[in-house]
């Protein structure tokens, strides 16, 4: 049960930091924060540097050697942030400069504008990822009964919890007070709702992989991704056209295009290791994840567990190429392939509606990446 | 700075307890005060800790007084109810977790205190008494915000039982308790949104914050004694009484423009709630298990130095060393709880908490009479006095 448990952990924290067809995002990602003048997130790197992440910092090291997930996000911040971990920022930055101030705003705003970004803006983008972070964060709080022995004394794990729920709810402090001080209510409104989405979400993300799960289906997955991996940027890139006072229409785009970016990115990072087959040896894959649940879908119940048992069976471990290449075989793969490409083009559709701009090409560029293998 | 008549460690004691009065955001005035002052602080403890005992000279004796409970009763009918309309969840366990502490037995000590001021503040601008719908959003957004934080808590702490319930934590377990905590926070974040004023958004904002920042306090302990008296009292302004101070503070600014009314209920909420935990620290060394819902000597178990215990620890400095381990070695809970109830540290805390409750009172009465505002200077006596 442990094993199972702690491998579908690694799992997701290895799903959330990988990025898709790592070349080519990259220069996606690079490309676009040229755009957006400087993409550091300062807020998030005002809290990384107050004496309270600096204390749980210091008190991380004494995990190591300990299987608490909080070791492996904290790493994730220091390793892999380099084009991932600020994607909704970016994104967020980048939507706001290709909607450009609106018609209405007065002309006294514009030159706080800086490289075509209100202050505002950019504040909100720095809340999104603070947010995104405190949640990693808080996704990696163990079940202190369900931890034995054999994986790490018992008080390191308490200790670990601890951490993880005092760097969460700093960074989501963080986030209040700076939502608060934009100096829009329906911005707190928008935003907090997303909060809530993520942690419903969350809450049953990983419940999914219950054995009763007869009332799978594919808007149900849907509706369960866009909370866990899409409310936020959605709502994220609304509030940016609030706070510029765009009217209701490029707030609805704006969303529209948070939303199908979003799902293409989770369903993409899930096809990974199923796509990636020539690159020698393969990772294990979540059993949450898209395709996964695709195929367990159009199988059945019945034959996946026969297909799992089969995978299993030598020894306890499960043969993840076995089970890959069993997978394969079906339409999951592919189920998941079509529905990441309609993604990608509804984001590519939305954000069309906006002005030409370089901008926009990013966003456009972000959302071909997406779609490709 | 009070007026030079004054002994040189009067006015300093006025300025520890009162704060700083300007500008009015500032948590604890306290804060800016040389450590000179908590040592001061202390030797007046230390030489007259029972004169002042007995009854407070600034309650209005003309006012009918009436029960600051039913008064403030009509007004928090429904309260838990609406709450959980607020906590708007479609799947029904997280939905379970979400309102298991808002089942109505909760002595609702928050919304009480903001709705008694909510009307004071009413009735001193000049208008009726009546809460505005923003102001009785304030009142269940002070419990949603202490019941997260509540819920965090006993996962940080491990505790298995709260309000005479079975933790949150110890029912579902600890990752689906934080989110639930983490849910209502949105929940309480989106009410406020709601009330459409930014001042007041941005005041309740900064109980978030000082909650983390209370909490994080707790976790390290200060070498020097008067930095650690310090230190309390910040982590208690923090943990406790911001809450209480900025939701006294959201109801005057929804009513009033007058930033003197905004301060006067923001000191008023500072000084009870300080009080409030003052004395919560006293009870975890007097009161039977039973009472108080977990047992006794709780703090001392999660490694926590209170007030009793800091004070304690001026009659005996073998505390000291127990208080910088946490009190992790075998045998000095025990000890440590046999030391305090030897000392006058539970006598001092109390008086502690007196002197704090005085300073409310005299803060109250700058606002128009009222019963409602009566009710709340009653309160002031309800806090030192309950036991539970």
């Amino acid at each position: 049960m442990w094993s199972r448990l702690a491998l579908s952990r690694t799992l997701r924290s290895l799903s959330l930091f990988s990025s898709p067809s790592p070349s080519n995002w990259s220069k996606v990602v690079s490309d676009a924060e040229k755009i957006v003048g400087y993409p550091t997130s300062f807020m998030s790197l005002r809290c990384l540097l107050s004496d309270e992440l600096s204390n749980v910092a210091m008190q991380v090291r004494k995990l190591v050697g300990t299987k608490h997930p909080l070791l492996n996000t904290a790493r994730g911040f220091v390793y892999d942030s380099k084009n991932n971990l600020q994607m909704r920022g970016l994104v967020v930055l980048l939507m706001s400069k290709a909607a450009g101030p609106s018609s209405s705003a007065s002309e006294s705003l514009l030159p706080d504008m800086v490289s075509g970004i209100y202050p505002s803006q950019r504040s909100l983008a720095e809340i999104t990822e603070l947010i995104h972070t405190a949640f990693l964060v808080h996704r990696g709080i163990v079940n202190l009964k369900e931890w034995t022995n054999a994986d790490g004394p018992l008080k390191d794990m308490q200790f670990g919890n601890k951490m993880a729920v005092l760097s969460g709810d700093f960074l989501l402090a963080n986030a209040c007070t700076g939502l608060a001080q934009l100096n829009n209510t329906k911005v707190v409104e928008l935003i907090s709702s997303a909060i809530g989405d993520l942690v419903q979400g969350i809450y049953y993300e990983s419940s999914s992989t219950a054995e009763d799960n007869a009332d799978f289906t594919l808007a149900s997955w849907e509706n369960q991704t866009f909370l866990s991996h899409g409310a936020l940027l959605a709502k994220s890139c609304q509030a940016a056209m609030e706070l510029a006072k765009h009217d209701k229409e490029s707030q609805t785009l704006a969303y529209q295009y948070g939303k199908h970016l979003s799902l293409g990115h989770k369903l993409n990072s899930d096809l990974q290791p199923f796509v990636r087959g020539s690159e020698g040896e393969l990772v294990p894959f979540s059993l949450d994840s898209a395709p996964v649940m695709f195929h367990r879908h159009a199988v059945g119940l019945e034959r996946w567990q026969q297909q799992l048992q089969q995978a299993r069976s030598m020894g306890r471990q499960t043969d993840y190429s076995k089970l890959c290449s069993t997978i394969k075989k079906e339409k999951g793969v592919s189920q998941a392939m079509d529905l990441c490409g309609y993604h990608g083009n509804k984001a590519l559709e939305v954000i069309k509606c906006f002005p030409a701009s370089e901008a926009r090409s990013a966003l456009e560029n972000i959302a071909c990446a997406v779609a490709k293998f | 700075m009070a007026a030079p008549w004054r002994h040189c460690w009067r006015r300093y004691y006025y300025a520890a307890v009162t704060g700083t009065c300007r500008p009015c955001v500032t948590p604890a005035g306290l804060l800016a005060a040389p450590p000179a002052v908590i040592s001061l602080l202390f030797s007046y403890f230390r030489w007259k800790p029972r004169l002042l005992l007995g009854r407070c000279r600034w309650t209005h004796q003309d006012a009918k007084l009436r029960d600051p409970f039913s008064l403030a009763q009509k007004d928090l009918k429904d309260l838990y109810e609406d709450i959980r309309k607020e906590l708007l969840v479609s799947r029904a366990e997280l939905k379970a977790l979400c309102d298991y502490y808002f089942d109505g037995k909760g002595k609702a000590f928050r919304p009480m205190i903001v709705v008694l001021m909510a009307r004071a503040c009413n009735v001193h601008g000049d208008r009726d008494g009546d809460l505005l719908p923003g102001q009785r959003s304030v009142a269940m957004i002070s419990e949603m915000i202490h019941t997260a934080s509540l819920v965090h808590d006993d996962v940080i702490d491990g505790s298995d039982k709260r309000r005479g319930k079975t933790t949150i934590n110890e029912v579902w377990g600890e990752r689906k308790a934080i989110l639930a905590g983490d849910f209502i926070l949105s929940a309480a974040s989106m009410a406020l949104a709601r009330i459409g004023n930014n001042a007041v958004v941005s005041v309740l904002s900064q109980v978030v914050e000082d909650l983390v920042r209370g909490e994080f306090m707790q976790l390290g302990s200060k070498e020097n004694e008067n930095e650690r008296f310090k230190h309390y009292l910040e982590k208690t302004f923090k943990k406790t009484a911001s809450l209480i101070a900025n939701s006294c503070k959201a109801v005057s600014i929804l009513v009033n423009a007058d930033p003197e009314v905004h301060e006067i209920a923001f000191q008023y909420g500072r000084n009870v709630g300080i009080a409030f935990q003052l004395v919560d620290d006293v009870l975890d060394f007097t009161s039977c298990a039973s009472l108080l819902g977990k047992p006794s000597a709780a703090d001392l178990r999660l490694g926590l130095a209170t007030g009793p215990v800091l004070f304690a620890c001026q009659q005996f400095p073998e505390l000291h060393a127990m208080i910088m381990r946490r009190f992790s070695s075998s045998g000095d809970v025990d000890r440590a709880w046999s030391y305090v109830l030897q000392s006058d540290g539970v006598e001092q805390t109390s008086y502690l908490a007196q002197r704090y409750c005085q300073e409310a009172v005299r803060q109250i009465s700058r606002l128009r009479p009222s019963p409602e505002r009566d009710a709340l200077i009653q309160l002031t006596q309800l806090v030192l006095t309950r036991d539970k």
